[in-house]
């Protein structure tokens, strides 16, 4: 469907109310560029990839719905750390993920990615942890690098494909507003 | 060279020019409306139905390419990924201002002007505001009132389509409204407490704003999508690319040419008469020559001014038109952003479903019966109640399933009353031609001198105050108050740089937006504004275009002009 047909069938003689019965999978088709396509990484080496990968994935898992590496999350934050953030940004989110790996050394005595999920659960808890001691103190903890990690996750997440459909059922038009209806996910003023 | 004569020439086709399009081509004038940015296509440039997804960096922006061409329109909330091309390339469009006097100068150059991504909010004014110059003594009184202006009202209300509510406030009267949208439970809720604890002085009413809530005029009801400064292929919200223009292009007399930069306008000695515009064409660069017996100057407060103030001759030296020495003063904008934020507990299974594009309002009550200490004049909230969804994430301690999930549910409802108000004339902020700068096409840039003065300052300071006591009659819990400090300009309601007045000698304009100085020449935008009130100024604009064209014609008619 383009959008021609759309603005005819949204503006036409249907009349909005009828949207109320269409499906939101059929309303969000609507000038969609699906990016099906596996990009080449800009910035992240295969290990590093593999890093974000699994922290993300810990970060939103896999549950009745898919989990952050389903939607590729990583080659977003690679694309984000390419074109959208200054060096300093760059440089710290990578020093932070070399981070990991010495704290994983340090602690278990292998790299992140081949120790166990649980050995990677109790290390981000730790890093968590920080964050939120450093948000006590400071009200902000932006600098930190899981701060940051979990900021590109959860944003790659909600606004991939997945995330907007699946997870948030999101409808692209509601085609109504209900002042005070019942809980859902699809939160106004969000993508 | 090339030239072409029209009835009617209209430099700008955004807010106003697209109404004085639509008056002078509907009361039969031949008319030419120049714009000086691209051509829009609903269908291609309106992306407010993309998925977030379909963009490469899915909402955040491209941050380096606004740097780098976009410094000033970035300040601007909607300058945002898919709507950043609505708004104009800083380096091609430069501006100066004093080094300690910032001013955010939010500029639209494309057939519709900043009517694509306008707020969409929009308030009468009342004679407590067109007295208010009379009253206190700051700038000059307004050649009209409330009862001029109201048939006018009523006249592009109808058109446009303005849903709300009536209140019967004399501060803030009722129009022609279409049916208002709902406030959610929340949002009633603190209405209710605001009334339990101020009575009739403090009132919270949904804002009344140009969407339709019904079909009307061939235009189709809000499908409350959200994204509104991104466009809408449903017309849904009144803009001149939605409305205005397409009214005026059914006549089949308009000539509607894009691309055109308009470098000033000329002006015929021997008959004292504009005798039309040059015109640069902003992707050739060729200039050309319009000519008409009319020019109405719809370009924006700022652009107008520079217009004229580029305009000049032997017997105009300072600016076409500026007899008074006021062409490119008393430039003002709303001062914004004090208030307060805070949590209202209970309705925690309740939400709203689907995207308004609107919120509250709070109509001003400083200084309406009573004298308030500290500042003159007043101010309004707007604002509104949410519940927080996934975003609240990147800030919570967690991650993980449980985690998740938890974010399935939305946070705790949130309340946001945020102020905007009255800024006074001050001959002191004004604009003059920078002798060192021009623009893309080689066009004097304006030098921008504005600041706030302690009216403004005391105002925002008493908003927070206000916001904080009015949520607590609502209910609300952890109510934080803030103060903003924003730069003039950034509100982008500027105006106030061409005034309408009684006297020649201190103003621009007469009563019905003609130059005092040279009568076939008419600014009704934001330049014409003599006060800046505290209400959103677009519908007064609209009026005041409608009124003057009516009076235009009228003039024509009768072998005046």
């Amino acid at each position: 469907m383009d959008r021609r047909e759309v603005l005819q069938w949204i503006g036409g003689a249907v009349g909005i109310h009828a949207l109320a019965g269409v499906s939101p999978k059929r309303l969000m088709a609507i000038g969609r560029a699906v990016h099906e396509k596996q990009q080449a990484l800009l910035v992240l080496n295969a290990h590093q990839n593999h890093t974000v990968t699994t922290l993300a994935e810990h970060i939103i898992p896999e549950t009745d719905t898919p989990g952050a590496s389903a939607t590729r999350v990583n080659e977003f934050i690679d694309l984000l750390l390419a074109e959208w953030c200054d060096d300093v940004e760059r440089e710290r989110f990578l020093r932070g993920l070399a981070d990991v790996d010495t704290r994983s050394l340090n602690t278990f005595g292998d790299v992140f990615v081949h120790t166990t999920p649980d050995r990677q659960i109790a290390l981000m808890s730790g890093l968590d942890a920080e964050v939120t001691a450093l948000r006590d103190v400071n009200g902000e903890a932006d600098d930190h690098f899981f701060a940051r990690m979990k900021w590109f996750t959860l944003y790659g997440y909600y606004t991939s494909e997945i995330g907007q459909t699946q997870e948030l059922q999101s409808s692209i038009i509601p085609g109504r507003y209900d002042p005070c209806g019942p809980l859902h996910r699809d939160t106004p003023g969000e993508w | 060279m090339q030239q072409r004569s029209f009835d009617a020439i209209v430099v700008g086709s955004g807010m106003t020019g697209g109404w004085a399009a639509k008056e002078l081509t509907e009361h039969g004038l031949d008319t030419l409306v120049l714009e000086a940015g691209p051509p829009i296509d609903p269908d291609v440039d309106f992306v407010e139905h993309e998925p977030v997804w379909s963009f490469r960096y899915r909402g955040l922006g491209d941050r380096r390419q606004l740097a780098e061409t976009q410094p000033v329109q970035r300040t601007c909330y909607a300058c945002d990924e898919a709507a950043s091309k609505f708004f104009v390339n800083d380096v091609e469009n430069p501006y100066t201002h004093d080094d300690d006097k910032p001013f955010a100068w939010i500029r639209g150059r494309h057939v519709g002007g900043r009517s694509i991504m306008w707020a969409r909010q929009s308030y009468r004014w009342s004679d407590l505001d067109f007295e208010a110059n009379a009253r206190d003594g700051f700038g000059v009184d307004w050649p009209i009132r409330y009862g001029d202006l109201a048939p006018w009202y009523d006249y592009v209300e109808r058109f446009a389509g303005i849903s709300g509510r009536p209140e019967g406030l004399s501060q803030l009267p009722d129009g022609q409204f279409l049916p208002a949208m709902p406030l959610n439970c929340v949002e009633e809720s603190l209405r209710e407490g605001i009334a339990r604890g101020f009575g009739r002085d403090r009132v919270l009413t949904i804002g009344r704003t140009a969407v339709l809530t019904e079909n009307h005029n061939g235009r189709a009801a809000c499908h409350y999508c959200g994204p509104c400064h991104r466009g809408c292929v449903t017309r849904s919200y009144f803009s001149a690319v939605n409305a205005t223009l397409p009214a005026a292009a059914e006549t089949g007399r308009m000539t509607l040419r894009p691309n055109s930069v308009v470098a000033e306008i000329l002006y015929d000695q021997t008959r004292d008469r504009a005798r039309g515009v040059r015109v640069i064409d902003r992707e050739t660069r060729e200039e050309m020559v319009f000519t008409g017996r009319i020019v109405f100057m719809c370009a924006s407060a700022l652009e107008s001014a520079r217009i004229l103030l580029n305009s000049k001759n032997t017997r105009f030296p300072t600016g076409l038109g500026n007899t008074s020495g006021e062409l490119g003063r008393n430039l003002m904008d709303h001062t914004m952003g004090g208030g307060a934020r805070a949590t209202m507990r209970g309705f925690e299974d309740r939400d709203s479903f689907g995207r308004r594009p609107n919120g509250i309002y709070i109509p001003r009550f400083r200084n309406v019966t009573e004298s308030h200490p500290d500042f003159l004049r007043g101010y309004g909230f707007q604002g509104g109640a949410g519940r927080p969804g996934w975003s609240r994430g990147t800030t919570m301690p967690g991650f993980g399933a449980d985690f998740k999930h938890a974010l399935r549910t939305p946070g705790p409802w949130q309340v946001t009353f945020y102020g905007f108000g009255e800024c006074l004339p001050r001959n002191d902020n004004y604009v003059e031609l920078d002798p060192a700068k021009v623009d893309a096409w080689g066009i004097p840039a304006l030098k921008i001198h504005c600041s706030w003065s302690g009216n403004e300052r005391a105002m925002l300071q008493d908003m927070s105050v206000t916001a904080a006591e009015m949520l607590e009659a609502g209910g609300a819990q952890d109510i934080e108050t803030f103060v903003q400090d924003n730069p003039p300009g950034l509100t982008i309601h500027e105006m106030g740089t061409a005034r309408m007045g009684r006297d020649p000698q201190t103003s621009v304009l007469n009563a019905n937006n003609q130059m005092h100085d040279v009568q076939n020449i008419f600014v009704t935008d934001g330049a014409a504004m003599a006060s800046s009130a505290c209400q959103n100024p677009s519908l007064t604009y609209m009026a005041l275009t409608a009124r003057a064209c009516d009076y235009a014609v009228e003039r024509m008619r009768r072998g005046e002009l």
